[in-house]
């Protein structure tokens, strides 16, 4: 039908093919491996991709030296000295550096989470989380474990290629009046990324939220896929190694038990008094070494595996309004056509009634019943197919904006998913090189701890 | 009568240690087999039980010793070589020779002799070396499966590899501190038990197995089976364990105060602790299997260096699982094992402790029979005496029949018979002999004895060689008990000196076995601190391929606070 030729001009329907020459032909040429990325698309064109992220400079962050703030009051607070270095020109500081608290954190998320839709804002700690383990919000545990947390989201904003750039980014770093530049912040919206503004004015969607996207894109069915996998990967390995965690607390508690009894032992055995308390004191050790570990190695291991958690879930999240996104083009472009098709059904009656043989059943009916209340004059009919032209004209320009939307999404998730994959690279290396450094020291330790006592038991003086 | 004037069979060979090897001396029957004539070759390791406890007894007891030349037999010239002998338990067969139900028979590697025996023989060799030498500390051999594990496996329990393993290992053990122990190696028993053509069920029927006495408190100390002495050892008492000693040896009362001690340590926190350990460490293998696969599925998902990074953290964590399941087994080996055998020896050391204490009870309680039967014979030597005295005053009258009855019934409640009494009031002295703690019965008991007595008065036609009857019948079963004191006290000597001996030697096995115990578990211990660091090791050398994230310092910028402030690293 005609209709449909109209209709596809306006589609996507070409750019996808594109896009889809696009998807296959990396997958043909095998991957190139040196930017570590999975996503084929990212990979094949090499520099010219447009979805390769791309920083301007680097922004390296830290948090540290939390202090208590009006102490002995109830407004009592806790701020953290933030420090960063630089080389991105518009901040004014190489080595900019302020103090702020937790509130600020979250205000800085917050707004950069509103400015920027289609990035993958990381997340920020819960505000009480561990409170209720710990029972103090001052406590030392608490404070440093929040102070990680923070390090960790800071570090993740300065790894994005786009946060890291954002005005607000800079100010929270830079601003000696931070709480005027929130005020500021609020009162004025900078308009930081062309395209994000953009999208923001299609949230009203005319959509059912259960409605599923038509066209899916392979390519990012793909990364839901991987995402799926990551977090399930996450969590397994998560509740494993909790699992064994507790296993190895139970085992630092057994081990001090022995080491109990072969001191008990060695008051029984007066002659060897001396080497078995030298081996219970051993076992005591190896004791407090695993305990060591697990305090210090494997439970940063996992707080971090969780907040990689917490951080892909976002990234899920930016994914899912991609697909709301294209959802809502396509239920534009559906709107449309069946509007497009009733002004069809109204010019084919208008120009010569013997149009309607070919629009089925329903529309002759429509048209009898119209008949019999007297209002099937054609003048009414014109009146429609005018009106109907403007709901076309206004529709076709909501559709465009709506592909031109999706479009730009779909292009800065696909940098979004890149830069996701460097983080998470980046993250998981440290994850994995602390671990291995904790294990490393603690096997080394009780392998000197063990060597230590064999020539003291070998001392023994045994007449048989 | 006869018996009384033996020559006391201790007087010979009391005291010395090896006093049982020539008791089968006789026995020899069977017939040597290839004669033994490669110490080299038989020193060789061979095939060794897969996780052999090192026994830190070995050779060392017979180097001590002067070399043995008058061997019995081939096993005990093989035991006896001067080499580091060790036996072998070398595989577990189920076989059902000579049994109409299957059974797991244990093969036994002496030298070149391969024996094959099921589990209930080495009980029953036990069993007999537990009565043929009650004076030493016979090594435990596995206990018994508890009766639960039966109802739960049912039969196939019994083919239960790891409880065949570990009886494997403990009856290596078992064998091997046999044949270091000083004595017990040379019995010709266990050389038998060792050799392959010898039929145990004979063994077990004849001499010295068949010939051992019922109750081996009645029999010597030093050989239970000589029975020259039989008649001596009858007359002993039979004392119950939980009598209470009058004159308490200090040194033996301090042995069982510490065998108690010792027992309730190792069986109680020891074996507790070390089996929640043991259960810990097979949780935490566990774990690590589910971990590292978990690890390895994740790493499916992720691609280039950060794929080979996480497979090597799952390499790693699968190492943890080998090497775990490794400390556990060794753990069980040369510390669990070696735990419940001393715990088992704790117990087989009580009952040692125990003998020894009702051997002194024996003694006692012979000495106060002794107490009481010369009382006895003095109270009839005197009514003899008396009853002459009488008899030559009163030449010629006849004869009162009371007299004799009331010579029967003393010592043994004179005041239940008041008609007697009256009779006799003249003539009896007003001493009446204290009737012996041991005999001294209820009233009825004696009044029913005296009325016996007087039947057997009336009835009896010549009181007079009644009378002398009973003396000679005393005197009889004193110089009975004084020989069986006699037999007694040199018993108690034998036995408390070897015992003493015995511990002694034990003593020095235990702190040897303790040490090995210790560095054994030391030495696991630092070998799975090994395996897992080199695992980590290979983690940390893949993880540094990683890309860094482009967000970073140049590379000629000082390393400064910021840098060096990892996200999540140690509290500092």
């Amino acid at each position: 039908m005609e209709e449909d030729d109209v209709f596809d001009s306006v589609t996507w329907d070409t750019p996808a093919d594109v896009r889809n020459n696009d998807t296959h032909t990396p997958l043909g040429q095998g991957t190139p491996v040196g930017l570590g990325f999975r996503l084929p698309s990212e990979s094949d064109t090499g520099p010219r991709d447009p979805n390769e992220p791309k920083w301007e400079g680097y922004l390296v962050t830290a948090v540290q030296d939390p202090v208590k703030e009006l102490a002995e009051t109830k407004d009592t607070y806790v701020s953290y000295l933030v420090s960063a270095k630089t080389n991105l020109s518009h901040f004014t500081n190489k080595n900019p550096s302020a103090r702020r608290r937790y509130q600020d954190f979250r205000f800085l998320r917050e707004n950069i989470a509103k400015d920027f839709p289609a990035c993958v804002v990381p997340p920020l700690p819960e505000k009480h989380r561990m409170e209720y383990i710990t029972g103090d919000r001052f406590s030392a545990e608490f404070i440093e474990r929040r102070r990680q947390d923070l390090a960790l989201f800071l570090e993740r904003i300065g790894r994005h290629p786009v946060l890291q750039r954002a005005t607000l980014v800079q100010a929270f770093f830079e601003s000696t009046e931070w709480s005027v530049k929130m005020h500021q912040h609020i009162a004025h919206p900078p308009g930081p990324e062309p395209s994000p503004s953009l999208l923001d004015n299609l949230s009203d969607s005319i959509l059912n939220a259960f409605a599923r996207v038509r066209k899916p894109d392979e390519r990012f069915l793909e990364m839901r896929e991987n995402v799926d996998k990551f977090e399930e990967g996450i969590q397994g390995v998560d509740r494993l190694w909790m699992r064994s965690k507790t296993r190895v607390n139970d085992l630092t508690s057994d081990y001090h038990d022995l080491a109990v009894a072969v001191q008990g032992l060695g008051f029984l055995e007066s002659g060897i008094t001396d080497p078995l308390n030298h081996f219970s004191n051993t076992l005591l050790e190896f004791s407090s070494i695993m305990r060591n570990c697990n305090d210090n190695t494997t439970e940063p291991f996992l707080n971090h595996l969780h907040s990689l958690l917490q951080y892909s879930h976002t990234n899920r999240a930016v994914l899912k309004l991609r697909d709301q996104k294209q959802l809502d083009f396509e239920e534009l472009s559906a709107y449309l056509s069946s509007v497009v098709e009733e002004r069809d059904r109204l010019a084919a009656i208008v120009s010569g009634r013997a149009g309607s043989s070919g629009l089925g059943l329903g529309s002759y009916i429509r048209d009898r019943v119209d008949a019999l209340r007297g209002a099937d004059d054609d003048r009414s009919r014109v009146e429609k197919m005018r009106k109907l032209d403007i709901k076309i004209k206004e529709l076709q320009d909501a559709v465009t904006t709506a592909h031109d939307t999706s479009d730009a999404f779909s292009d800065q998730t696909l940098s979004e998913q890149a830069v996701f994959q460097h983080a998470k690279e980046a993250e998981m290396k440290t994850m994995l090189t602390n671990l291995a450094d904790g294990q490393i020291a603690a096997y080394k330790e009780s392998m000197q701890e063990w060597d230590r006592i064999i020539p003291i038991l070998q001392r023994i003086r045994v007449d048989v | 009568m006869d018996d009384v004037d033996d020559i006391n069979p201790f007087s010979s060979d009391a005291g010395s240690p090896i006093i049982a090897a020539n008791l089968s001396l006789d026995e020899d029957l069977s017939p040597p087999d290839t004669p033994v004539n490669a110490p080299a070759r038989l020193s060789s390791p061979g095939p060794t039980p897969p996780a052999k406890r090192p026994l830190p007894l070995s050779s060392s007891s017979s180097r001590q010793q002067p070399p043995k030349t008058d061997f019995c037999c081939t096993r005990d010239q093989w035991l006896h070589s001067g080499d580091d002998v060790e036996i072998l338990v070398t595989g577990a067969q189920k076989t059902s020779d000579n049994s109409k139900t299957p059974y797991i028979a244990y093969i036994i590697q002496t030298g070149h002799v391969e024996t094959r025996r099921r589990y209930s023989e080495f009980e029953s060799l036990r069993n007999s070396l537990v009565k043929l030498y009650p004076t030493l500390i016979i090594p435990p051999i596995p206990s018994k499966q508890p009766i639960s594990d039966y109802a739960v496996k049912q039969a196939k329990a019994k083919e239960d590899a790891n409880l065949i393993s570990r009886r494997k290992r403990m009856l290596h053990t078992f064998l091997n501190r046999m044949a270091r122990h000083p004595i017990l190696s040379n019995e010709h028993v266990f050389h038998r038990f060792l050799q392959s053509d010898v039929s145990w069920t004979e063994v077990l029927h004849s001499p010295p197995i068949s010939t051992l006495p019922k109750n081996i408190l009645k029999a010597p100390a030093h050989a239970p089976t000589d029975t020259t002495s039989a008649q001596v050892y009858a007359a002993l008492p039979n004392p119950s364990a939980a009598q209470p000693l009058r004159h308490p040896d200090a040194r033996f009362l301090e042995s069982e105060i510490f065998t108690d001690k010792f027992a309730n340590h190792v069986s109680g926190p020891m074996e507790k602790v070390t089996r929640r350990v043991m259960k810990r460490w097979a949780e935490y293998s566990h774990d690590h299997a589910d971990l590292g696969a978990a690890i390895n599925g994740f790493s499916l998902n992720e691609s280039g260096a950060l794929a080979a990074s996480l497979e090597k953290t799952g390499q790693a964590i699968d190492t943890g699982y080998l090497s775990t399941s490794a400390l556990l087994q060794e753990m069980e080996s040369t510390w669990a094992e070696p735990l419940h055998e001393y715990s088992q020896f704790s117990s087989i050391i009580k009952k040692l402790l125990m003998y020894r204490h009702q051997k002194h009870v024996q003694y006692e309680m012979t000495q106060d029979g002794i107490e009481s039967k010369r009382e006895q014979l003095q109270t009839l030597e005197r009514n003899e005496q008396e009853a002459q005295r009488l008899e030559g005053a009163l030449s010629g009258s006849t004869i009162r029949p009371s007299r004799s009855t009331n010579s029967g019934t003393n010592g043994s409640g004179s005041d239940e018979n008041p008609e007697t009494r009256e009779q006799d009031d003249a003539e009896v002295p007003p001493y009446s002999p204290p009737p012996p703690p041991a005999r001294r019965g209820p009233p009825a008991m004696g009044f029913l004895h005296a009325l016996s007595y007087t039947l057997h008065g009336m009835m009896d036609v010549d009181p007079e060689t009644a009378r002398r009857n009973s003396i000679t019948k005393t005197r009889e079963t004193l110089s009975q008990l004084e020989d069986a004191l006699q037999a007694s006290a040199q018993d108690l000597k034998y036995a408390s000196s070897t015992i003493q001996a015995d511990l002694d030697r034990f003593q020095r096995q235990k702190v040897a076995d303790l040490r090995e115990m210790a560095i054994s578990m030391a030495r696991s211990h630092r070998d799975w601190c090994k395996k897992n660091l080199e695992a980590w090791e290979e983690v940390k050398r893949e993880t540094s391929k990683i890309e860094d994230h482009p967000n970073r310092l140049p590379l000629n910028e000082p390393a400064s606070a910021p840098v060096s402030e990892p996200t999540t690293g140690r509290p500092t």
